[in-house]
Protein backbone atom coordinates (compact mmCIF):
# COMPACT_ATOMS: atom_id res chain seq x y z
CA UNK A 1 0.00 0.00 0.00
CA UNK A 2 1.48 3.63 -1.24
CA UNK A 3 0.71 6.38 1.12
CA UNK A 4 -0.82 9.34 -0.18
CA UNK A 5 1.67 12.12 -1.22
CA UNK A 6 1.62 15.21 1.38
CA UNK A 7 -0.74 17.70 0.65
CA UNK A 8 -1.72 15.52 -2.39
CA UNK A 9 -4.95 16.93 -2.91
CA UNK A 10 -4.25 20.37 -2.95
CA UNK A 11 -2.00 19.66 -6.12
CA UNK A 12 -4.65 17.42 -8.19
CA UNK A 13 -4.30 17.99 -11.96
CA UNK A 14 -8.27 19.05 -13.37
CA UNK A 15 -8.81 19.23 -16.76
CA UNK A 16 -8.83 22.92 -18.46
CA UNK A 17 -12.46 22.27 -19.70
CA UNK A 18 -13.47 22.30 -15.97
CA UNK A 19 -15.60 25.42 -15.83
CA UNK A 20 -14.25 26.22 -12.16
CA UNK A 21 -11.08 26.77 -13.37
CA UNK A 22 -12.11 29.40 -16.30
CA UNK A 23 -14.03 31.32 -13.52
CA UNK A 24 -11.08 31.36 -11.42
CA UNK A 25 -8.90 32.75 -14.22
CA UNK A 26 -11.62 35.70 -15.28
CA UNK A 27 -12.38 36.82 -11.88
CA UNK A 28 -10.18 39.39 -9.98
CA UNK A 29 -7.82 39.94 -12.69
CA UNK A 30 -7.41 43.41 -14.20
CA UNK A 31 -4.86 43.51 -16.87
CA UNK A 32 -3.49 47.46 -16.98
CA UNK A 33 -3.70 48.06 -20.75
CA UNK A 34 -7.79 47.15 -21.80
CA UNK A 35 -8.36 44.55 -24.59
CA UNK A 36 -9.64 46.58 -27.30
CA UNK A 37 -8.16 49.53 -29.10
CA UNK A 38 -7.55 52.95 -27.76
CA UNK A 39 -10.44 55.33 -27.87
CA UNK A 40 -8.62 59.01 -27.81
CA UNK A 41 -5.10 60.25 -28.42
CA UNK A 42 -5.14 60.74 -24.45
CA UNK A 43 -5.78 56.90 -24.19
CA UNK A 44 -3.58 55.75 -26.53
CA UNK A 45 -0.74 58.00 -25.68
CA UNK A 46 -1.26 56.72 -22.00
CA UNK A 47 -1.35 53.21 -22.72
CA UNK A 48 1.85 53.76 -24.98
CA UNK A 49 5.18 52.58 -22.68
CA UNK A 50 8.43 54.24 -23.08
CA UNK A 51 11.93 53.46 -21.66
CA UNK A 52 11.98 52.02 -19.03
CA UNK A 53 8.00 52.15 -17.45
CA UNK A 54 5.57 49.78 -16.60
CA UNK A 55 1.98 49.81 -15.58
CA UNK A 56 0.10 49.11 -12.45
CA UNK A 57 -3.00 48.10 -11.64
CA UNK A 58 -4.22 49.98 -8.36
CA UNK A 59 -7.49 48.85 -7.21
CA UNK A 60 -10.47 48.46 -6.92
CA UNK A 61 -10.25 46.72 -4.09
CA UNK A 62 -7.16 48.73 -2.94
CA UNK A 63 -7.46 49.80 0.90
CA UNK A 64 -5.69 53.02 -0.05
CA UNK A 65 -7.93 54.30 -2.77
CA UNK A 66 -10.95 55.03 -0.41
CA UNK A 67 -13.54 52.39 -1.86
CA UNK A 68 -14.04 51.25 -5.29
CA UNK A 69 -11.33 53.15 -7.28
CA UNK A 70 -9.53 51.98 -10.25
CA UNK A 71 -5.91 53.91 -10.90
CA UNK A 72 -3.76 52.56 -13.29
CA UNK A 73 -0.41 54.32 -12.32
CA UNK A 74 2.33 54.32 -15.47
CA UNK A 75 5.89 54.35 -13.26
CA UNK A 76 9.39 55.11 -14.05
CA UNK A 77 10.85 52.74 -10.79
CA UNK A 78 9.02 54.56 -8.00
CA UNK A 79 8.17 57.25 -9.77
CA UNK A 80 4.64 57.92 -10.85
CA UNK A 81 4.77 59.20 -14.06
CA UNK A 82 1.04 59.61 -15.29
CA UNK A 83 -1.82 57.58 -14.26
CA UNK A 84 -5.51 56.82 -15.61
CA UNK A 85 -8.56 56.57 -12.96
CA UNK A 86 -11.25 53.94 -13.75
CA UNK A 87 -14.63 55.16 -12.70
CA UNK A 88 -18.21 53.39 -12.34
CA UNK A 89 -17.55 50.69 -10.11
CA UNK A 90 -20.04 52.28 -7.21
CA UNK A 91 -22.60 53.72 -10.63
CA UNK A 92 -25.89 53.47 -9.42
CA UNK A 93 -27.38 56.22 -11.87
CA UNK A 94 -29.30 58.05 -9.11
CA UNK A 95 -30.19 61.05 -11.77
CA UNK A 96 -31.94 58.67 -13.36
CA UNK A 97 -33.85 57.12 -10.42
CA UNK A 98 -34.42 60.68 -9.21
CA UNK A 99 -35.80 61.24 -12.88
CA UNK A 100 -38.25 58.56 -12.41
CA UNK A 101 -39.69 59.04 -8.90
CA UNK A 102 -41.56 61.87 -7.24
CA UNK A 103 -39.72 64.82 -5.80
CA UNK A 104 -40.17 63.62 -1.76
CA UNK A 105 -39.13 60.12 -2.62
CA UNK A 106 -36.12 61.22 -4.61
CA UNK A 107 -34.19 62.81 -1.23
CA UNK A 108 -33.96 59.55 -0.22
CA UNK A 109 -31.49 58.64 -3.26
CA UNK A 110 -29.46 61.72 -2.48
CA UNK A 111 -28.09 60.13 0.87
CA UNK A 112 -25.88 57.05 -0.33
CA UNK A 113 -24.21 59.53 -2.83
CA UNK A 114 -21.84 60.33 -0.25
CA UNK A 115 -22.09 58.19 2.33
CA UNK A 116 -19.88 60.03 5.03
CA UNK A 117 -21.63 63.56 4.88
CA UNK A 118 -25.10 62.34 3.87
CA UNK A 119 -26.55 65.32 5.30
CA UNK A 120 -24.53 67.97 2.54
CA UNK A 121 -25.81 65.50 -0.46
CA UNK A 122 -29.65 65.99 0.46
CA UNK A 123 -29.40 69.61 1.01
CA UNK A 124 -28.68 71.25 -2.27
CA UNK A 125 -31.42 68.96 -3.66
CA UNK A 126 -34.04 69.95 -0.97
CA UNK A 127 -33.22 73.59 -1.75
CA UNK A 128 -33.44 73.51 -5.33
CA UNK A 129 -36.93 71.86 -4.68
CA UNK A 130 -37.75 74.85 -2.30
CA UNK A 131 -36.66 77.64 -4.87
CA UNK A 132 -38.67 75.49 -7.56
CA UNK A 133 -41.87 75.86 -5.24
CA UNK A 134 -41.01 78.83 -4.06
CA UNK A 135 -41.23 77.57 0.12
CA UNK A 136 -40.53 79.55 2.76
CA UNK A 137 -38.76 77.32 5.63
CA UNK A 138 -39.10 78.21 9.05
CA UNK A 139 -36.57 79.44 10.95
CA UNK A 140 -36.37 76.47 13.69
CA UNK A 141 -35.93 74.16 10.14
CA UNK A 142 -33.00 76.34 9.18
CA UNK A 143 -31.38 76.39 12.48
CA UNK A 144 -31.69 72.72 12.95
CA UNK A 145 -30.87 72.12 9.85
CA UNK A 146 -27.60 73.60 10.21
CA UNK A 147 -27.04 72.33 13.82
CA UNK A 148 -26.87 68.61 11.96
CA UNK A 149 -25.21 69.69 9.05
CA UNK A 150 -22.64 71.28 11.14
CA UNK A 151 -22.04 67.62 13.44
CA UNK A 152 -22.01 65.81 10.13
CA UNK A 153 -19.30 68.55 8.80
CA UNK A 154 -17.06 67.28 12.06
CA UNK A 155 -18.28 63.82 11.67
CA UNK A 156 -16.41 63.64 8.21
CA UNK A 157 -13.18 65.79 9.34
CA UNK A 158 -12.65 63.38 12.52
CA UNK A 159 -12.94 60.24 9.63
CA UNK A 160 -10.68 62.44 7.41
CA UNK A 161 -7.47 62.55 9.77
CA UNK A 162 -7.75 59.23 10.67
CA UNK A 163 -7.80 58.17 6.68
CA UNK A 164 -5.43 60.62 6.10
CA UNK A 165 -2.87 59.03 8.53
CA UNK A 166 -3.90 55.61 7.59
CA UNK A 167 -2.81 56.17 3.98
CA UNK A 168 0.33 57.71 5.54
CA UNK A 169 0.73 54.26 7.69
CA UNK A 170 -0.08 55.61 10.62
CA UNK A 171 -2.99 52.90 12.46
CA UNK A 172 -3.68 55.15 15.79
CA UNK A 173 -5.58 58.47 14.62
CA UNK A 174 -8.44 56.24 12.93
CA UNK A 175 -9.39 54.59 15.99
CA UNK A 176 -9.65 58.06 17.59
CA UNK A 177 -11.54 59.74 14.97
CA UNK A 178 -13.67 56.88 14.66
CA UNK A 179 -14.59 57.62 18.43
CA UNK A 180 -15.33 60.87 17.47
CA UNK A 181 -17.53 59.89 14.98
CA UNK A 182 -19.28 57.14 16.56
CA UNK A 183 -20.72 59.84 19.10
CA UNK A 184 -21.62 61.95 16.27
CA UNK A 185 -23.33 59.07 14.67
CA UNK A 186 -25.02 58.18 17.75
CA UNK A 187 -26.24 61.54 18.38
CA UNK A 188 -27.47 62.12 14.88
CA UNK A 189 -28.97 58.79 14.93
CA UNK A 190 -31.20 60.02 17.99
CA UNK A 191 -32.47 62.94 15.98
CA UNK A 192 -33.14 61.64 12.99
CA UNK A 193 -33.73 57.66 13.67
CA UNK A 194 -30.64 56.72 11.14
CA UNK A 195 -26.66 56.45 11.90
CA UNK A 196 -25.15 56.87 8.27
CA UNK A 197 -27.94 57.96 5.74
CA UNK A 198 -30.37 60.17 7.82
CA UNK A 199 -33.00 61.09 4.88
CA UNK A 200 -33.67 63.46 7.43
CA UNK A 201 -34.15 66.99 4.92
CA UNK A 202 -37.75 67.49 3.64
CA UNK A 203 -38.97 69.83 1.10
CA UNK A 204 -39.64 72.61 3.59
CA UNK A 205 -38.02 71.68 6.75
CA UNK A 206 -36.87 68.79 8.86
CA UNK A 207 -38.33 65.51 9.46
CA UNK A 208 -38.47 66.02 12.96
CA UNK A 209 -37.91 68.28 15.85
CA UNK A 210 -35.02 68.09 18.24
CA UNK A 211 -35.46 65.49 21.13
CA UNK A 212 -33.95 65.03 24.76
CA UNK A 213 -32.20 62.29 23.86
CA UNK A 214 -29.98 64.15 21.18
CA UNK A 215 -29.82 67.21 23.17
CA UNK A 216 -28.76 65.61 25.87
CA UNK A 217 -26.09 63.82 24.58
CA UNK A 218 -25.12 67.14 22.40
CA UNK A 219 -24.61 68.45 25.53
CA UNK A 220 -22.59 65.89 26.97
CA UNK A 221 -19.88 65.76 23.55
CA UNK A 222 -19.94 69.52 23.27
CA UNK A 223 -18.56 69.86 26.54
CA UNK A 224 -15.30 67.42 26.37
CA UNK A 225 -15.27 68.00 22.33
CA UNK A 226 -12.77 70.90 21.93
CA UNK A 227 -10.06 68.90 24.08
CA UNK A 228 -11.03 65.30 22.80
CA UNK A 229 -10.27 67.05 18.77
CA UNK A 230 -7.20 69.27 20.54
CA UNK A 231 -5.73 65.16 21.81
CA UNK A 232 -6.60 63.51 18.75
CA UNK A 233 -5.10 66.36 16.07
CA UNK A 234 -2.32 66.71 18.31
CA UNK A 235 -1.35 63.08 17.58
CA UNK A 236 -0.30 64.23 14.03
CA UNK A 237 0.25 68.06 14.46
CA UNK A 238 3.35 67.44 16.66
CA UNK A 239 4.46 64.24 14.71
CA UNK A 240 7.48 65.20 13.33
CA UNK A 241 7.39 62.05 10.60
CA UNK A 242 3.87 63.13 9.53
CA UNK A 243 4.37 66.71 9.38
CA UNK A 244 7.48 66.60 7.44
CA UNK A 245 6.79 63.79 5.13
CA UNK A 246 3.10 65.58 4.00
CA UNK A 247 5.02 68.97 4.22
CA UNK A 248 5.84 70.24 0.62
CA UNK A 249 3.92 67.33 -1.01
CA UNK A 250 0.95 67.64 -4.07
CA UNK A 251 1.30 71.70 -3.99
CA UNK A 252 -1.17 73.21 -5.81
CA UNK A 253 -1.51 77.08 -6.48
CA UNK A 254 -4.64 79.44 -6.75
CA UNK A 255 -4.73 79.23 -10.28
CA UNK A 256 -4.49 75.79 -10.47
CA UNK A 257 -7.08 74.95 -8.54
CA UNK A 258 -9.49 77.35 -10.27
CA UNK A 259 -8.33 75.46 -13.34
CA UNK A 260 -9.27 72.40 -11.56
CA UNK A 261 -12.71 73.53 -10.41
CA UNK A 262 -11.57 72.91 -7.12
CA UNK A 263 -13.84 74.37 -4.07
CA UNK A 264 -14.01 74.04 -0.43
CA UNK A 265 -11.20 73.00 1.93
CA UNK A 266 -8.84 71.84 -0.97
CA UNK A 267 -9.14 75.71 -2.52
CA UNK A 268 -9.05 77.34 1.02
CA UNK A 269 -5.40 75.65 1.58
CA UNK A 270 -4.39 77.10 -1.56
CA UNK A 271 -4.77 80.80 -0.26
CA UNK A 272 -8.41 81.34 -1.48
CA UNK A 273 -11.15 82.45 1.22
CA UNK A 274 -14.18 80.83 -0.65
CA UNK A 275 -16.67 79.84 1.47
CA UNK A 276 -20.13 79.55 -0.05
CA UNK A 277 -21.70 80.00 3.26
CA UNK A 278 -20.29 83.59 2.99
CA UNK A 279 -19.74 83.62 -0.86
CA UNK A 280 -23.20 82.84 -1.55
CA UNK A 281 -24.96 82.67 1.76
CA UNK A 282 -28.09 80.27 1.81
CA UNK A 283 -30.00 79.22 5.14
CA UNK A 284 -29.69 81.50 8.45
CA UNK A 285 -25.28 81.78 7.92
CA UNK A 286 -25.85 85.43 6.92
CA UNK A 287 -26.47 85.56 11.24
CA UNK A 288 -24.01 83.34 12.43
CA UNK A 289 -20.26 84.15 13.10
CA UNK A 290 -17.58 82.32 12.17
CA UNK A 291 -14.14 82.27 10.15
CA UNK A 292 -12.91 80.86 6.71
CA UNK A 293 -9.72 79.41 7.92
CA UNK A 294 -7.01 79.46 4.90
CA UNK A 295 -3.30 78.66 4.44
CA UNK A 296 -1.17 79.49 1.86
CA UNK A 297 1.10 76.52 0.95
CA UNK A 298 -1.45 74.74 -0.85
CA UNK A 299 0.37 71.50 0.20
CA UNK A 300 -1.35 67.96 1.75
CA UNK A 301 -0.33 69.69 5.15
CA UNK A 302 -2.12 72.52 4.36
CA UNK A 303 -5.33 70.88 3.41
CA UNK A 304 -4.70 68.78 6.58
CA UNK A 305 -4.62 71.70 8.90
CA UNK A 306 -7.59 74.09 7.31
CA UNK A 307 -9.92 71.09 8.05
CA UNK A 308 -8.59 70.96 11.44
CA UNK A 309 -9.31 74.60 11.69
CA UNK A 310 -12.70 74.33 10.27
CA UNK A 311 -13.65 71.65 12.82
CA UNK A 312 -13.23 74.10 15.36
CA UNK A 313 -14.93 76.70 13.31
CA UNK A 314 -18.01 74.29 13.37
CA UNK A 315 -18.17 73.77 17.15
CA UNK A 316 -18.40 77.75 17.25
CA UNK A 317 -21.59 77.82 15.13
CA UNK A 318 -22.74 74.64 16.81
CA UNK A 319 -22.60 76.84 19.75
CA UNK A 320 -24.54 79.97 18.59
CA UNK A 321 -27.31 77.63 16.96
CA UNK A 322 -27.92 76.15 20.15
CA UNK A 323 -28.37 79.00 22.07
CA UNK A 324 -30.44 81.45 19.40
CA UNK A 325 -32.66 78.11 18.79
CA UNK A 326 -36.35 79.81 17.97
CA UNK A 327 -39.38 77.92 18.67
CA UNK A 328 -42.19 77.39 16.35
CA UNK A 329 -42.85 74.54 13.59
CA UNK A 330 -40.39 72.78 11.94
CA UNK A 331 -41.58 71.87 8.56
CA UNK A 332 -43.60 74.18 5.81
CA UNK A 333 -47.05 73.11 5.30
CA UNK A 334 -47.33 71.35 1.65
CA UNK A 335 -49.10 69.17 -0.01
CA UNK A 336 -48.32 65.69 -0.47
CA UNK A 337 -47.94 65.69 -4.12
CA UNK A 338 -45.97 68.33 -5.10
CA UNK A 339 -46.18 69.56 -8.62
CA UNK A 340 -43.87 72.38 -9.40
CA UNK A 341 -44.51 74.94 -12.17
CA UNK A 342 -42.21 74.43 -15.06
CA UNK A 343 -39.19 75.82 -14.65
CA UNK A 344 -35.48 75.60 -13.27
CA UNK A 345 -33.37 76.02 -10.09
CA UNK A 346 -29.58 75.31 -8.99
CA UNK A 347 -29.07 75.24 -5.42
CA UNK A 348 -25.24 74.89 -4.28
CA UNK A 349 -23.93 73.96 -0.38
CA UNK A 350 -20.53 74.49 1.15
CA UNK A 351 -20.00 70.62 2.30
CA UNK A 352 -16.99 69.27 4.05
CA UNK A 353 -15.42 68.38 0.62
CA UNK A 354 -16.59 71.57 -0.98
CA UNK A 355 -19.39 72.78 -3.54
CA UNK A 356 -22.53 70.10 -3.65
CA UNK A 357 -25.23 71.11 -6.02
CA UNK A 358 -28.14 70.32 -7.97
CA UNK A 359 -29.82 71.81 -11.09
CA UNK A 360 -33.20 70.48 -11.40
CA UNK A 361 -35.60 70.50 -14.28
CA UNK A 362 -39.30 70.87 -13.03
CA UNK A 363 -42.31 70.13 -16.29
CA UNK A 364 -44.92 70.90 -13.93
CA UNK A 365 -45.98 67.13 -13.48
CA UNK A 366 -44.92 65.18 -10.13
CA UNK A 367 -40.89 63.94 -11.18
CA UNK A 368 -37.89 66.00 -11.49
CA UNK A 369 -37.53 66.62 -15.35
CA UNK A 370 -33.92 66.54 -14.68
CA UNK A 371 -32.07 65.89 -11.68
CA UNK A 372 -28.55 67.20 -12.27
CA UNK A 373 -26.26 66.26 -9.08
CA UNK A 374 -22.62 68.28 -8.55
CA UNK A 375 -20.33 66.36 -6.23
CA UNK A 376 -17.27 67.86 -5.25
CA UNK A 377 -15.27 64.26 -4.80
CA UNK A 378 -16.04 63.86 -8.95
CA UNK A 379 -14.37 67.26 -9.82
CA UNK A 380 -11.40 66.95 -7.04
CA UNK A 381 -10.37 63.23 -7.80
CA UNK A 382 -9.45 64.35 -11.32
CA UNK A 383 -6.71 67.02 -9.72
CA UNK A 384 -4.44 63.59 -9.25
CA UNK A 385 -3.98 63.58 -12.68
CA UNK A 386 -1.77 66.90 -12.00
CA UNK A 387 -0.50 66.88 -8.53
CA UNK A 388 0.36 62.68 -8.56
CA UNK A 389 2.72 62.64 -11.38
CA UNK A 390 6.43 63.05 -10.28
CA UNK A 391 5.71 61.56 -6.61
CA UNK A 392 6.80 58.36 -5.37
CA UNK A 393 4.24 55.87 -5.60
CA UNK A 394 3.63 56.08 -1.54
CA UNK A 395 3.59 59.96 -1.40
CA UNK A 396 0.93 59.69 -4.46
CA UNK A 397 -1.34 57.86 -2.11
CA UNK A 398 -1.17 60.44 0.03
CA UNK A 399 -2.28 63.74 -2.33
CA UNK A 400 -5.19 61.65 -3.00
CA UNK A 401 -5.76 60.86 0.36
CA UNK A 402 -5.57 64.95 1.18
CA UNK A 403 -7.82 65.58 -1.27
CA UNK A 404 -10.51 63.50 0.73
CA UNK A 405 -12.48 61.91 -2.29
CA UNK A 406 -15.55 59.47 -1.54
CA UNK A 407 -16.14 57.14 -4.12
CA UNK A 408 -20.09 57.35 -3.57
CA UNK A 409 -20.18 60.73 -4.70
CA UNK A 410 -17.62 60.09 -7.02
CA UNK A 411 -19.82 57.30 -8.90
CA UNK A 412 -22.80 58.73 -8.81
CA UNK B 1 -31.66 89.09 -8.42
CA UNK B 2 -28.85 90.94 -9.80
CA UNK B 3 -30.46 93.76 -12.49
CA UNK B 4 -26.88 95.39 -12.67
CA UNK B 5 -25.42 91.95 -13.82
CA UNK B 6 -28.44 91.46 -16.34
CA UNK B 7 -27.60 94.61 -17.79
CA UNK B 8 -23.58 93.72 -18.39
CA UNK B 9 -24.48 90.90 -20.34
CA UNK B 10 -27.33 92.30 -22.19
CA UNK B 11 -24.22 95.28 -22.99
CA UNK B 12 -21.97 92.58 -23.75
CA UNK B 13 -23.36 89.79 -25.48
CA UNK B 14 -26.60 91.41 -26.83
CA UNK B 15 -26.79 89.97 -29.99
CA UNK B 16 -25.37 86.71 -29.39
CA UNK B 17 -28.00 85.45 -26.88
CA UNK B 18 -30.51 83.73 -28.48
CA UNK B 19 -33.11 84.48 -25.94
CA UNK B 20 -34.13 87.49 -23.36
CA UNK B 21 -31.44 87.51 -20.23
CA UNK B 22 -33.61 85.17 -17.85
CA UNK B 23 -33.60 85.85 -13.54
CA UNK B 24 -34.97 84.30 -10.58
CA UNK B 25 -34.56 83.80 -7.05
CA UNK B 26 -30.72 84.16 -7.07
CA UNK B 27 -30.30 82.70 -10.73
CA UNK B 28 -29.38 84.94 -13.51
CA UNK B 29 -29.82 82.87 -17.36
CA UNK B 30 -28.47 83.21 -20.43
CA UNK B 31 -28.87 81.15 -23.96
CA UNK B 32 -26.44 81.16 -26.41
CA UNK B 33 -25.94 79.27 -29.30
CA UNK B 34 -23.73 75.84 -28.56
CA UNK B 35 -20.66 77.54 -31.55
CA UNK B 36 -20.53 80.61 -28.82
CA UNK B 37 -19.85 78.36 -26.17
CA UNK B 38 -15.73 79.22 -25.89
CA UNK B 39 -15.99 83.06 -26.78
CA UNK B 40 -18.74 83.99 -24.15
CA UNK B 41 -16.60 82.03 -21.51
CA UNK B 42 -13.79 83.33 -21.97
CA UNK B 43 -15.11 87.14 -21.87
CA UNK B 44 -16.98 86.23 -18.90
CA UNK B 45 -14.01 84.09 -17.25
CA UNK B 46 -11.21 87.13 -18.12
CA UNK B 47 -12.85 90.41 -18.18
CA UNK B 48 -13.00 92.37 -15.21
CA UNK B 49 -16.64 93.42 -15.60
CA UNK B 50 -17.87 90.00 -14.99
CA UNK B 51 -14.52 87.77 -12.94
CA UNK B 52 -16.65 84.57 -13.43
CA UNK B 53 -13.60 82.32 -12.06
CA UNK B 54 -15.01 79.51 -10.52
CA UNK B 55 -16.75 76.60 -13.06
CA UNK B 56 -19.32 75.25 -10.66
CA UNK B 57 -20.79 72.64 -12.93
CA UNK B 58 -21.58 71.51 -16.02
CA UNK B 59 -24.69 69.47 -16.97
CA UNK B 60 -26.26 68.08 -19.83
CA UNK B 61 -29.59 68.16 -20.55
CA UNK B 62 -31.91 66.24 -23.09
CA UNK B 63 -35.21 67.90 -23.30
CA UNK B 64 -36.94 65.44 -25.70
CA UNK B 65 -36.91 67.69 -28.74
CA UNK B 66 -33.38 69.24 -28.34
CA UNK B 67 -30.10 68.88 -26.17
CA UNK B 68 -28.56 71.11 -24.40
CA UNK B 69 -25.32 71.53 -22.15
CA UNK B 70 -25.84 73.72 -18.72
CA UNK B 71 -22.97 75.79 -17.67
CA UNK B 72 -23.31 77.29 -13.95
CA UNK B 73 -20.54 80.08 -13.06
CA UNK B 74 -19.53 81.87 -9.93
CA UNK B 75 -17.84 85.39 -9.61
CA UNK B 76 -16.87 87.64 -6.92
CA UNK B 77 -18.32 90.56 -8.81
CA UNK B 78 -21.83 89.47 -8.78
CA UNK B 79 -24.44 87.44 -5.91
CA UNK B 80 -26.28 85.27 -8.61
CA UNK B 81 -25.07 82.58 -9.70
CA UNK B 82 -24.41 82.57 -13.84
CA UNK B 83 -25.98 80.19 -15.95
CA UNK B 84 -25.27 79.46 -19.53
CA UNK B 85 -27.40 77.18 -21.43
CA UNK B 86 -26.24 76.30 -24.84
CA UNK B 87 -28.86 75.66 -26.26
CA UNK B 88 -30.49 73.90 -29.43
CA UNK B 89 -28.11 70.74 -30.12
CA UNK B 90 -29.53 68.73 -32.44
CA UNK B 91 -31.00 65.21 -30.52
CA UNK B 92 -28.72 63.19 -33.62
CA UNK B 93 -25.31 64.41 -33.56
CA UNK B 94 -25.18 66.79 -30.26
CA UNK B 95 -22.03 68.96 -30.68
CA UNK B 96 -19.93 71.76 -28.68
CA UNK B 97 -17.45 72.79 -28.44
CA UNK B 98 -15.03 71.94 -25.09
CA UNK B 99 -14.12 74.45 -22.18
CA UNK B 100 -11.55 72.79 -20.97
CA UNK B 101 -8.97 75.45 -22.55
CA UNK B 102 -10.22 77.68 -19.79
CA UNK B 103 -11.22 74.73 -16.82
CA UNK B 104 -9.24 71.87 -17.05
CA UNK B 105 -11.16 70.66 -14.38
CA UNK B 106 -14.07 70.08 -17.15
CA UNK B 107 -12.95 67.37 -18.94
CA UNK B 108 -14.31 65.17 -16.51
CA UNK B 109 -17.24 66.75 -16.39
CA UNK B 110 -17.67 66.65 -19.94
CA UNK B 111 -17.19 63.03 -20.16
CA UNK B 112 -19.37 62.14 -17.73
CA UNK B 113 -22.15 64.54 -20.30
CA UNK B 114 -20.90 61.98 -22.76
CA UNK B 115 -21.13 59.00 -21.39
CA UNK B 116 -25.22 59.72 -20.15
CA UNK B 117 -26.33 62.18 -23.64
CA UNK B 118 -24.20 61.37 -26.19
CA UNK B 119 -22.84 65.16 -26.66
CA UNK B 120 -19.47 65.37 -28.22
CA UNK B 121 -17.39 68.11 -26.83
CA UNK B 122 -14.85 69.43 -29.62
CA UNK B 123 -11.59 69.91 -28.17
CA UNK B 124 -11.81 67.63 -24.91
CA UNK B 125 -8.81 65.58 -24.90
CA UNK B 126 -10.11 62.51 -23.77
CA UNK B 127 -13.60 61.96 -24.46
CA UNK B 128 -14.55 58.69 -23.81
CA UNK B 129 -17.27 56.88 -20.93
CA UNK B 130 -16.60 57.39 -17.54
CA UNK B 131 -18.98 55.35 -15.68
CA UNK B 132 -20.10 52.84 -18.16
CA UNK B 133 -18.16 49.90 -19.79
CA UNK B 134 -16.31 51.01 -23.33
CA UNK B 135 -18.59 48.42 -25.07
CA UNK B 136 -21.83 49.86 -23.62
CA UNK B 137 -23.88 51.51 -26.60
CA UNK B 138 -26.81 53.55 -25.27
CA UNK B 139 -27.07 57.11 -23.03
CA UNK B 140 -28.92 56.39 -20.06
CA UNK B 141 -29.68 59.69 -19.52
CA UNK B 142 -31.57 60.31 -22.46
CA UNK B 143 -35.42 60.96 -22.48
CA UNK B 144 -35.79 57.45 -24.67
CA UNK B 145 -34.40 55.31 -22.55
CA UNK B 146 -36.66 53.79 -20.06
CA UNK B 147 -36.19 52.23 -17.16
CA UNK B 148 -36.64 48.75 -17.17
CA UNK B 149 -38.31 48.42 -13.85
CA UNK B 150 -40.70 51.64 -14.05
CA UNK B 151 -44.09 50.04 -13.66
CA UNK B 152 -45.67 53.50 -14.44
CA UNK B 153 -44.04 53.76 -17.87
CA UNK B 154 -43.71 50.48 -18.74
CA UNK B 155 -46.45 48.39 -17.64
CA UNK B 156 -45.16 44.35 -18.21
CA UNK B 157 -41.67 45.33 -19.65
CA UNK B 158 -40.03 43.36 -16.77
CA UNK B 159 -36.49 43.43 -15.59
CA UNK B 160 -34.23 42.99 -18.18
CA UNK B 161 -30.51 44.13 -19.23
CA UNK B 162 -30.52 47.75 -19.11
CA UNK B 163 -29.28 47.61 -22.98
CA UNK B 164 -32.47 45.63 -23.75
CA UNK B 165 -34.87 47.54 -22.38
CA UNK B 166 -34.01 50.38 -24.52
CA UNK B 167 -37.63 50.90 -24.81
CA UNK B 168 -40.15 48.44 -22.84
CA UNK B 169 -42.32 46.33 -25.57
CA UNK B 170 -45.21 48.13 -25.39
CA UNK B 171 -43.94 51.87 -25.54
CA UNK B 172 -44.09 54.73 -28.54
CA UNK B 173 -41.78 56.93 -27.97
CA UNK B 174 -43.08 59.56 -29.55
CA UNK B 175 -45.98 59.79 -27.35
CA UNK B 176 -44.19 57.88 -23.87
CA UNK B 177 -41.44 59.97 -24.20
CA UNK B 178 -41.54 63.13 -21.56
CA UNK B 179 -40.78 66.54 -22.97
CA UNK B 180 -40.15 69.76 -21.23
CA UNK B 181 -39.30 73.85 -22.69
CA UNK B 182 -36.61 74.32 -20.66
Amino acid sequence: MTAAPPHGHLHQEVPSDDPRVQLDEAAGVFEPVPPYPPRTEREAEFYTLGDGEMFINMGPQHPSTHGVLRIVLKLDGENVVDLDPVLGYLHRGVEKLCENSDYHHSIAYLDPLEYIASLFCEWPGVLAFEKLLDVQVPRRAEYIRVLATELNRILSHSMFIGWMALDLGGLTPILYGLIERDEIAEMLGALTGQRLLYNYLRIGGVNGDLNHEFMSRLGDWMSRATTQIEANTTLLNENEIFVRRMRGLGTMDKETAFRMAMTGPNLRASGVPLDFRRAHPYSVFPELEFDIPTREEGDCLARYLVRIDEIKQSLRIIDQVIHNMPDGPVIAKLPRLLRPRPGRAYAAVEGPRGQYAAYVISDGTDQPFRMRIHDPSFVHLQAVGVLMPGHLIADAMAVMASLDPIMGGVDK
Amino acid sequence: MDAALKRRLEARFGDRLTAPVYQRHDETEIRIGPGDVPDVCRTLHDDADFRFILLADVAGVDTGTVMQVVYHLWGDTSSDWLRIVADGLSREDPRVPSVTFLWQGAEWMEREAYDMFGITFEGNRDLRRIYMPPDYQSFPLRKDFFLPDDAARSPGAGVRHMEQSHAPRNARPGETMRKVRA
